[in-house]
């Protein structure tokens, strides 16, 4: 009898790992397939940002009925979470567990909040328009369930994509960092295409149903995919659990002086939210522009889109190339930034001489610079991160780039509504309202440029440095 | 049961791991039953059952 139960213990034994998520060895060499599915968590973030931003700004303000300031509110609650980034790469970087781990409870978490965020999103969004019996309910019943819908979302987001990147960092060798930041930008760029074609398929014919299942859907899809990212990825480590309970605990206003105060570290944090915001103002306003002062038609403008995304799919595989090949990622963030000045004058122009070919080449342009820039400043975040304080890094990176991205979006908005409602009494042209934003987007990118510009000079004289130098035309000083 | 920290038991866990695995997923529960009891709630309001 105890020969059968040491068999059954036995086989219990190797059976369980099978069914427990995570990895039991650490190799040294992840291969692709399993970065690929942990870059699985960054689909879940592109969908969740093609739904807020996109899909359910339309669904809340046409179907919906919702005042469009605050539709505009709501999706700018997530924002202010952003700055939260930091703590959250920050408490992951110290954090204390028996198994070791330090990324996957808050991705994890992360997952939680954004299924809860859009389980009760669709129901609260129908109370907040005053659907069925709702038109008798108190007023703070839907704004309080929509403003919770929206933060849990938010947050989920801004937890599951700063840990993820954290994680994705620790699981790889350094030189190898370009390249996982490229399919972390490609695997978000891929989720906010598939997404937004599914989602704009599903909610063609609209009703109340049809939003509780696309959202709800959404939620379950974020779950499977994020459940399936982060299965087995982070491995369990006794002496590391060891080492964290020993751990001297240190202060985050401590680490984030420890951090900000190197050299060079500021101004990447001020070169990224220039760019960004400078980029970012432009999302929304392309198709748009397209449509009311060149003529295009619906078809076209989701073109446009195409455009646009397959000129940062270039700029990130250049980025990932020139990186790897050990060029600085300054010097590429700069070239983003640059790049993308002639693109936004070259859409100025489009308005005024040679139309849509112009305007096809400036969209180009921006999508380049903007896949560049965004790639080249990850990467500088990535590297120049102190041991130990990847999260912490990843954190100010996301804070910083989220918030500036959000707040672009949402300005560009405003600004382009403002200057459309002035426009019959002052006599504006169609097109002046966006070259106005276009004008803003160059001044924050020659700004970048120029933030940019002194700290290259500085570093070159840096010994650190010394790598390959890679023979190449710097086109900073052209423009 | 022991209560030896360090003994692994079948599963491939020892006792500590074993109650921070089992502590997410009561978080999980948790979270979980408080956001159905939120959708249960609004969808009441919305189209109200049981009269």
């Amino acid at each position: 009898m105890p020969k059968l139960r040491d068999i059954a213990l036995r086989r219990l034994a190797s059976l369980t790992p099978k069914y427990l998520p995570f990895a039991d060895v650490a190799t040294d060499d992840v291969p692709l397939s399993r970065l690929l599915r942990l870059s699985l968590f960054q689909v879940t973030v592109g969908m969740a940002l093609v739904l807020l931003i996109g899909t359910l700004n339309r669904v809340m303000i046409v179907e919906l009925s919702v005042p469009a300031t605050l539709v505009a509110g709501m999706l700018a609650l997530p924002l202010i979470f952003a700055p939260f980034r930091t703590l959250i790469g920050f408490k992951s970087d110290t954090h204390r567990s028996a198994l070791g781990w330090r990324r996957a409870p808050y991705i994890w978490k992360g997952t939680l909040y954004q299924f809860g965020g859009f389980a009760i999103m669709p129901f609260a969004l129908l109370v907040l328009s005053g659907y069925g019996e709702a038109i008798d309910a108190p007023r703070w019943i839907g704004l309080s369930a929509a403003a919770l819908a929206f933060l849990l979302v938010g947050a989920g987001v801004h937890m599951v994509q700063t840990v993820g990147l954290a994680l994705a960092t620790d699981l790889v060798k350094d030189e190898d960092h370009p390249k996982v930041v490229g399919l972390m930008y490609v695997m978000l760029l891929v989720g906010m295409v598939i997404s937004a074609i599914v989602y704009g398929a599903l909610l063609t014919n609209y009703t109340p149903g049809r939003l509780i299942q696309v959202i709800q859907g959404s939620a379950v899809v974020t779950v499977a995919l994020n459940l399936t990212a982060l299965w087995k990825q982070e491995a369990r480590d006794r002496t590391r659990a060891r080492e964290m309970e020993t751990a001297k605990h240190e202060r985050f206003s401590v680490a984030w002086r420890a951090l900000t105060n190197r050299p060079g570290a500021k101004p990447l944090l001020v070169l990224i939210g220039l760019g960004t915001f400078g980029f970012g103002m432009a999302d929304v306003l392309l198709e748009p522009y397209g449509g009311q002062t060149l003529g295009f038609s619906v078809a076209q403008t989701t073109l446009l889109t195409a455009i646009f995304a397959a000129g940062t799919l270039i700029g990130f595989a250049i980025a990932s190339k020139a990186l790897s090949a050990g060029s600085a990622p300054l010097q590429l963030a700069a070239m983003g930034a640059a790049v993308g000045i002639p693109g936004f004058l070259a859409i100025i122009l489009s308005s005024v001489a040679l139309g849509p070919a112009l305007f096809v080449a400036g969209t180009l342009f921006v999508g380049l610079g903007a896949g560049l820039f965004g790639h080249a400043t990850l990467t500088a975040t990535i590297t120049d991160a102190p041991a130990g304080r990847v999260g912490l890094s990843i954190g100010a990176w996301g804070a910083v780039q989220a918030t500036c991205a959000g707040t672009g979006v949402l300005l560009a908005g405003i600004v382009r509504d403002v200057l459309v409602g002035l426009s019959p009494a002052t006599g504006l042209s169609a097109q002046t309202p966006y070259n106005i934003v276009f004008g803003i987007e160059i001044a924050f990118l020659v700004a970048t440029v120029a933030v940019a510009l002194p700290m290259l000079m500085k570093s070159g004289r840096r010994p650190k440095a010394k790598r390959e130098p890679v023979p190449q035309n710097n086109p900073v000083e052209v423009s | 049961m022991s209560d030896d920290e360090d003994k692994v038991w079948p599963t491939g866990l020892n006792l500590r791991e074993a109650e921070e695995v089992h502590s997410y997923l009561i978080d999980g529960t948790r979270v979980f039953g408080a956001i159905a009891l939120i959708a249960h709630l609004l969808v009441a309001v919305s189209t109200p059952w049981l009269g």
